[in-house]
């Protein structure tokens, strides 16, 4: 992967005199006072606030995401509890060619894991030719056995997908890992560059940012293609477990962005192979579901019996095509952690051709040689259980203690099938503005992927930070925050560069400056 | 619209209210307690507000004007103090913040914050300065109602909102109007210090100016009593309400109503509410005195419950779902894995 250029003519932002990339992949700096060159004006400009008045637009943005009550529900803790995903206020770009890498990876991707998904509940073309273990695919926790030989409309599974993405020290992408399910996150893309339009409009001229707001009416338009034949005008609704989902402010979002009913299990019923809701003025038919209920929970007569959310009959009239559900039904056992490893060989298998993006080296404690080498290096690797997400059940080897390890061994030796193992990577740094200055914090991409009668990639993506000092876990429910991440339509013009490279002339660079604060300014590489 | 959707609009708009309502009558009831000069006129004002409450019973009867406020407005077994006025409405709301605008949200959701984050306990705040504690909170509520006035579609959410506000307004009325009812009743002379117990019941209304208005400022008992319950222009009396509450009701059955007096369980509603606007409607002042205020208010209190259950039974629960679309669904569940397992020996 190339290396963005950098504008070595430019100082670092006085915002940021001793900002050190500490040898990670920045994403805003290419060495100590490097700036790289789609970074500049974001520079300048963030030289012209002053550290006052970066605080106050933090703040003013803090406000906004909690009196629009964007906030997420904590797991595993008390009832009602609401927090904001923390904000921050310095967008992460990309430039038009990382985004072309990109989109056309994650296109390739999503469409071979459809084919994968395709063939796994049709004729297992792909098992018999020895690709990928059988034992690996049927005993894995996702997969229905009862969905062999159904059809889904267009043929397509996973309708909403959300990959996140990691760069490692040189700046190359990578897939850390597939979401197929229920992917979610989408909603604080859109509602971070709203309140980033809200609390720092200035810097939105100097950039050619590619809008994001389009992805509810894409994703409508998605929901209806997918309408049964019978239908004439399909009834469209978004399905949410209720108020106390971690991401029912996201339900809501789409339900009203869409401009759908928001349901529940409890809102409808199943009558002579029809799904149905219960209205003021009776039953109406309901065509196509988005779901935001896992599988497992949607229809206690063919999953869990305990299960409150679902609807009782909805499988079955999912079966007989009088419904359709986005996403379909059992494609967990493509986003499967263990089954990811084999994601690079899926997709030559099926499209012949080599992975865009790669996936990160994957070690599956299921293989008698890689067991040995995840329980010989545990303080080296990250330990996933391939069960769980949200980051939980993880150990992050270097950051772990040794009992901790022990802990993870005995798991990982009892069970191999539900592990992997990965090396520690040194994801991707982007500044933060952390108390009253900036600090550099890990981060990784999230983008979205539609996949109706073709596949759209959403410009944009959530870029999650690990807020913590050092962290690498990003997830919202363990304290990570998010930016605003734009999608470059083409790189900035530079302007105000001074006449002579070795020269800067610091008044063109922070012009509106306080004198005051020129005391800050460091010359170029004063760090280095 | 989904029945849950429209149970928690109708409910959220009735809550909103009544906060409303209580934010009002504890403003009304400190400017009573300045007027008045000293604590035990003041208190005697509170007293019937406890009816037979925790409170009363805690406090033989005696509680201080301070400790009457607090229990009005952060006691949190009190069901309708303020604090659980507005955690109810933002609750309900919460639930169907997509059939709301963003803007009402919003609102609620700040007005709910400012007095969480305020609260609870005996606020200093509210105790030093109450007009600037509970104005904001007032005027935020009344807020979202405005919101809702000009942000919603004139469809069913909007038409539920309104029902609701205006059964809950009617209701607290005559609540408010049954515990001052021996003062109102005792007609008559009127002493100057009954003048400003009648400005208060009017200010507790938030009829005072309109009043003033329309009889110019003479108080009469009579009067008043028709004002509050009768007069077809102020939009918080009894009868405006009801007529409110009707013209939204009507909107909702819609054309259940072409279809014949027995198509609908909400058709109950309709003719329930009908009635009683009707007499209020056709009702002389006199004869309400003549019946007596408080049997007459006792009467709205209780059709407007009726009207309230009837709504609730004809569009607020869904119908029932027969055991026999189990079997089905259980039926067609075994049919298709049957067919299945005939594809897969195929």
């Amino acid at each position: 992967m190339t290396s963005v250029p950098t504008d070595r003519r430019s100082t670092a932002s006085d915002e940021m005199p001793t900002y050190d990339p500490d040898g990670f992949w920045d994403e805003m700096f290419a060495g100590p006072g490097e700036v790289r060159l789609h970074y500049a004006e974001l520079a300048r400009e963030l030289a012209t606030l002053g550290p006052a008045d970066v605080a106050r637009r933090q703040l003013a943005a803090d406000h906004s995401f909690q009196a629009r009550g964007i906030t997420f529900a904590v797991n595993q803790g008390v009832e009602g509890i609401e927090k904001i995903m923390p904000f921050d206020l310095v967008p992460r770009m990309i430039t038009p060619t990382e985004w072309q890498q990109i989109e056309r990876g994650l296109e390739q991707r999503v469409r071979a894991l459809n084919l994968f998904l395709h063939d796994l509940y049709h004729d297992q073309k792909i098992l018999e030719d020895g690709v990928v273990p059988h034992e690996l695919v049927l005993g894995a926790k996702g997969y229905r056995r009862e969905f062999r030989g159904v059809d889904v409309p267009l043929g397509v599974y996973t309708h909403v997908v959300g990959s996140d993405l990691v760069r490692d020290a040189t700046g190359a992408f990578y897939i850390l890992e597939d979401n197929l399910r229920t992917p979610s996150g989408v909603s604080y893309l859109v509602e971070n560059r709203r309140v980033m339009k809200r609390t720092w409009p200035q810097i939105f001229a100097s950039y050619d940012v590619r809008p994001v707001e389009q992805y509810p009416q894409d994703l409508l338009e998605l929901l209806l293609a997918i309408a049964p034949p019978i239908a004439d005008e399909p009834n469209v609704v978004v399905l949410s477990p209720g108020v106390y989902n971690s991401a029912y402010y996201e339900h809501v979002f789409l339900a009203k962005a869409m401009g759908v009913e928001l349901v529940r299990g409890s809102d409808l019923f199943v009558d002579d192979a029809t799904v149905y809701m219960r209205t003021t003025r009776g039953r109406r038919r309901v065509d196509v579901i988005y779901r935001r209920v896992d599988d497992d929970y949607l229809d206690p007569l063919t999953f869990r019996q305990d299960s409150l959310l679902g609807v009782a009959g909805l499988v079955a009239t999912y079966r007989l095509g009088r419904v359709s559900l986005a996403n379909a039904i059992g494609t967990g056992v493509a986003d499967d952690k263990a089954i990811y490893a084999y994601v690079p060989r899926i997709i030559t298998y099926y499209l012949n051709e080599e992975p865009i993006i790669p996936n990160v080296q994957t070690f599956l404690a299921s293989e008698p040689s890689d067991l040995k080498y995840i329980v010989e290096n545990l303080d080296k690797l990250v330990v996933k259980s391939v069960d769980e997400s949200g980051g939980y059940g993880m150990l992050i080897g270097p950051h772990s203690t040794a009992a901790e390890q022990e802990e993870f061994r005995q798991r990982i030796l009892e069970n191999p099938r539900s592990y992997i193992a990965q090396p520690t990577l040194a994801l991707s740094r982007h500044p933060c503005w952390v108390d009253d200055h900036f600090e550099g914090r890990h981060v990784d991409l999230r983008p979205f992927v539609l996949f109706g009668r073709d596949v759209k990639v959403t410009p944009g993506g959530l870029t999650r930070v690990a807020l913590r000092r050092g962290s690498l876990v990003v997830n919202s429910s363990q304290g990570g925050g998010g930016k605003d991440t734009w999608v470059l339509g083409s790189l900035p013009v530079a302007r105000g560069e001074p006449a002579t490279p070795d020269a800067p002339d610091p008044a063109a660079i922070a012009p509106a400056l306080p004198a005051s604060d020129t005391a800050h300014a460091a010359p170029l590489g004063d760090d280095a | 619209m989904l029945c849950r959707v429209a149970d928690d609009i109708f409910w959220m708009s009735r809550y909103v209210e009544r906060g409303i309502a209580v934010g009002r009558l504890i403003d009304v009831v400190w400017h009573f307690e300045l007027d008045a000069g000293d604590q035990e006129a003041g208190s005697d004002f509170w007293a019937p507000l406890l009816g037979t409450s925790r409170l009363a019973a805690e406090t033989h009867g005696q509680p201080s004007a301070s400790q009457v406020r607090h229990f009005l407005t952060f006691d949190q077994q009190n069901p309708s103090s303020l604090v659980n006025c507005i955690r109810k409405a933002r609750a309900a709301a919460q639930g169907v913040r997509e059939s709301i605008s963003s803007e009402m949200w919003e609102q609620l959701n700040t007005v709910y914050l400012r007095l969480t984050t305020t609260g609870p306990s005996p606020s200093p705040v509210a105790e030093d300065d109450p007009q600037a504690f509970y104005q904001p909170i007032r005027n935020g509520m009344q807020f979202v109602q405005g919101l809702a006035d000009s942000t919603l579609l004139r469809d069913e959410p909007w038409l539920f909102f309104c029902l609701g506000r205006s059964l809950e307004r009617a209701d607290t009325l005559s609540r408010i109007l049954t515990l001052q009812a021996p003062l109102l009743q005792a007609a008559g002379s009127a002493g100057q210090d009954d003048v400003v117990r009648w400005l208060a019941v009017l200010r507790s209304c938030g009829a005072a100016e309109a009043y003033s208005h329309y009889y110019s400022l003479l108080i009469e008992p009579a009067r008043v009593i028709e004002f509050l319950l009768l007069n077809p222009l102020f939009p918080q009396s009894i009868r405006f309400c009801l007529e409110t509450a009707m013209n939204a009701l009507e909107a909702i059955a819609g054309p259940v109503m072409l279809a014949g007096p027995t198509s609908g369980k909400g058709d109950l509603a309709v003719r329930a509410l009908g009635l009683l606007e009707a007499r209020l409607r056709h009702t002389a002042v006199d004869e309400v005195l003549e019946e007596g205020l408080e049997s007459f208010l006792g009467d709205v209190q209780h059709r407007v419950q009726v009207v309230s259950e009837h709504v609730t039974a004809g569009y607020l629960r869904d119908e029932p779902q027969p055991g026999r679309l189990v079997a089905v669904a259980r039926a067609a569940m075994i049919m298709a894995t049957q067919q299945q397992q005939q594809r897969r020996w195929a």
